[in-house]
């Protein structure tokens, strides 16, 4: 990843602060005569410690937005800057071990391996990364584990623990390596209104407590008027960005 | 580099796992190439123990090399050479006996034999047609006139005497030593004179000294020995030597020496890869047909392996989604299947080589009766740690081979479009 050392020369963003900066991004899937654009020329910043709920109808875009943030999916033009990083100007390598040690996906459909126990799916990045020793990375697990109330179940399988558990064990596996960014995906959308409430409360948790920068695609209105921000987005363009809840410290 | 020790060690975490946790499907690839492996190694133990056995019989009881009373390069008669005519050519004084052919000066050749160093040992021999006659029946034999220690240090036959002694012949002037199979024919047992007869010579009335079992049909049904001198008086060949048997210390390399001896005596050799020719080239054949046989159980068992870990791969395309978007490279994912392919391909191997062994064990134990070019009672098996490496190696060519494409398949899921797919 020596690319970055290229970065100063670039124009930075606006502050040291913003993990996300996003400028004229724009995304066409399809064949080439014909392109579908999804997202129009984005242009936002998210600080550090802010926690963003990305709303907007079935086809708006948030999800390929979720992606692109995620260096999951690459850009057809603009450029998307995150931690420091201009993801468009890293290969497929590069990418994955940017994906592994700077970010923290939570899905909607709770997507942990079915022949990993729960510690060891929390396990499998930080294992992958080898950065720190196995015993370290196991407590940093627990400690990810014990936070969302699943120390008891470390060693059971993921069909063995609810679908709302479950989707604990995926949040645990998405912060346990401290992540620059936590990049979920309707991670409630699956759920009762019960486990659900539960998920978000610890995303509000993880922003306030921990003062994550985290980034929330969700449809349910209420939880996305609770996140500090909400950006709205309809037929590929921010229609709406609004600033509800306690401004991060970096904005002030 | 930690870094790729530790990226390394994840993927056989993650490929063992998923190995484990589909016991019957892997088992099922497992099944294949185990099979594979046994009949590689059964098949290859009845190939070459039975023609190991072959070898042995031929080389039991014939010499490694023989030369023949058939010069190469024939001088030609003192009148020829001189006078260029035909007419003095055809001037003969030679009458038919004399034109009998015959090894010149065998004495010297065998000297001269025993200081080549690939020879263990040489004798000089007569053999003809001969005719016995005993109790009203009759057999065509094959008679052969030794030098009784010296043949017996090319070709030892006195291993093989059932009744009697074969050392006989040297005290006993005329007496002559037979195969179990022309004992039988002609109800003849030691001590029993026999009338002998052949085109050409002197009948003779032969006292049975010894009868052996080399355990090799056609030459327990047809031979005999005699002392040289007796059977140059029965053939009417006297002081001819015929032939010159020759024991190598490896008789692998019988083709080379022969050709090296036809050039230093002149004299028409052969070597027993040469007799045999006929019988070598079947089994070649018949190696080829074997290998082909082993080479479609692998390949079916490859094919097992190929199948399943596609399946394994399409089922685990969401797996691969979730390892890839939590940063595994493209080369994890290709190393987690390859690691399954080189464990289902090692651990059927391994118990292919076991179960192998058994075989060859239980195959080694089956009563047969064979009586054909060899004679046995057992099956003919052959063990050899070459099998077992065979075994080995070729699973793990096709293991690699066999998940190479599911792995690469595997390595080349897109984790957005899969999860663009789930969300849609």
């Amino acid at each position: 990843m020596g690319r970055s050392d290229d970065a100063p020369a670039r124009p930075r963003a606006v502050s040291e602060d913003d993990v996300v900066d996003v400028r004229g991004l724009v995304r066409a899937l399809g064949d080439r005569a014909a392109p579908t654009t999804i997202l129009h020329g984005l242009s936002f910043t998210i600080p550090r410690g802010e926690f963003v709920a990305l709303t907007g109808a079935s086809g708006s875009g948030k999800s390929t937005l979720l992606y692109l943030l995620g260096a999951l999916d690459r850009a057809s033009a603009g450029e998307v800057w995150l931690d420091g990083m201009e993801l468009g100007e890293l290969d497929d390598d590069d990418r994955a071990a940017f994906r592994n040690e700077r970010l923290g996906y939570v899905f909607q459909f709770h997507f942990l391996l079915p022949e990993f126990t729960v510690l060891e799916n929390v396990l499998i990045p930080m294992l992958r990364r080898g950065t720190i020793a196995r015993s370290e990375a196991e407590d940093r697990g627990y400690d990810a584990l014990r936070m969302l109330g699943l120390e008891e179940l470390f060693a059971r399988k993921p069909g063995q623990i609810s679908g709302g558990q479950q989707q604990r064990v995926a949040i645990a596996r998405a912060v346990a390596h401290d992540p620059a960014v936590i990049l979920a995906d309707e991670p409630t959308g699956n759920l009762d209104s019960r486990n659900a409430e539960t998920v978000f409360g610890v995303f509000a948790r993880l922003a306030r407590e921990q003062g994550r920068t985290i980034v929330m695609v969700t449809h349910d209105v209420d939880f996305a008027r609770r996140a500090d921000r909400q950006i709205r987005l309809r037929d590929g363009r921010i229609v709406e960005d609004t600033l509800h809840g306690p401004v991060p410290a970096s904005r002030a | 580099m930690s870094g790729a020790l530790s990226a390394l060690r994840t993927s056989v975490f993650i490929g063992l796992r998923q190995l484990w946790e589909r016991k019957l499907l892997n088992g099922i690839a497992v099944g294949g190439v185990t099979l594979g492996v046994l009949v590689l190694i059964a098949m290859s133990a009845i190939m070459e123990g039975f023609e190991q056995k072959f070898t042995q019989a031929i080389l039991k009881i014939s010499p490694h090399v023989i030369l023949f009373d058939t010069e190469l390069h024939a001088e030609r008669p003192l009148l020829e050479r001189y006078e260029r005519t035909r007419v003095a050519a055809a001037v003969s004084h030679e009458s038919p006996p004399d034109r009998q052919a015959r090894i010149k000066r065998p004495h010297e050749i065998v000297a001269t034999l025993g200081g080549v160093p690939e020879v263990a040992a040489a004798a000089e021999s007569i053999a003809g047609m001969g005719l016995l006659e005993f109790g009203g029946k009759t057999k065509s034999i094959d008679v052969r006139g030794i030098e009784v220690r010296a043949q017996d240090a090319v070709t030892p036959v006195s291993q093989y005497v059932k009744a009697g002694a074969l050392a006989a012949l040297e005290t006993e002037t005329e007496g002559l030593a037979v195969g179990s199979g022309v004992a039988q024919e002609l109800g003849l047992s030691v001590g029993d004179v026999v009338h002998a007869t052949a085109p050409g010579g002197r009948p003779l009335d032969l006292k049975i000294v010894a009868v052996f079992e080399a355990e090799i049909p056609p030459v327990d049904k047809t031979r005999a020995y005699t002392s040289l001198r007796t059977a140059q008086t029965l053939l009417g060949r006297a002081d001819s030597i015929s032939r010159i048997e020759i024991r190598l210390v490896d008789p692998d390399v019988a083709p080379r020496v022969n050709t090296a001896l036809e050039r230093m005596f002149g004299y028409d050799g052969e070597s027993w890869q040469e007799s045999n020719a006929n019988f070598l080239s079947i089994f070649a054949m018949q190696d080829m047909v074997v290998s082909f046989v082993i080479a479609a159980i692998l390949l079916v068992g490859g094919f097992g392996i190929l199948a399943i870990q596609i399946m394994i791969v399409l089922q685990k395309t969401r797996d691969i989604a979730i390892l890839r978007s939590v940063g595994l490279r493209r080369r994890d994912i290709l190393r987690v299947f390859l690691l399954q392919g080189v464990v289902i391909a090692l651990v059927g191997g391994a118990l292919g080589d076991g179960l192998g062994k058994l075989a060859i064990h239980y195959l080694g134990q089956l009563k047969v009766k064979a009586e054909g070019l060899v004679k046995t009672d057992t099956f003919l098996v052959r063990e050899d740690t070459r099998f077992y490496v065979y075994g080995l190696a070729f699973a793990l060519l096709v293991g690699v081979v066999a998940s190479l494409i599911p792995a690469w398949r595997g390595s080349r899921v897109e984790p957005v479009e899969v999860l663009r797919g789930q969300i849609g």
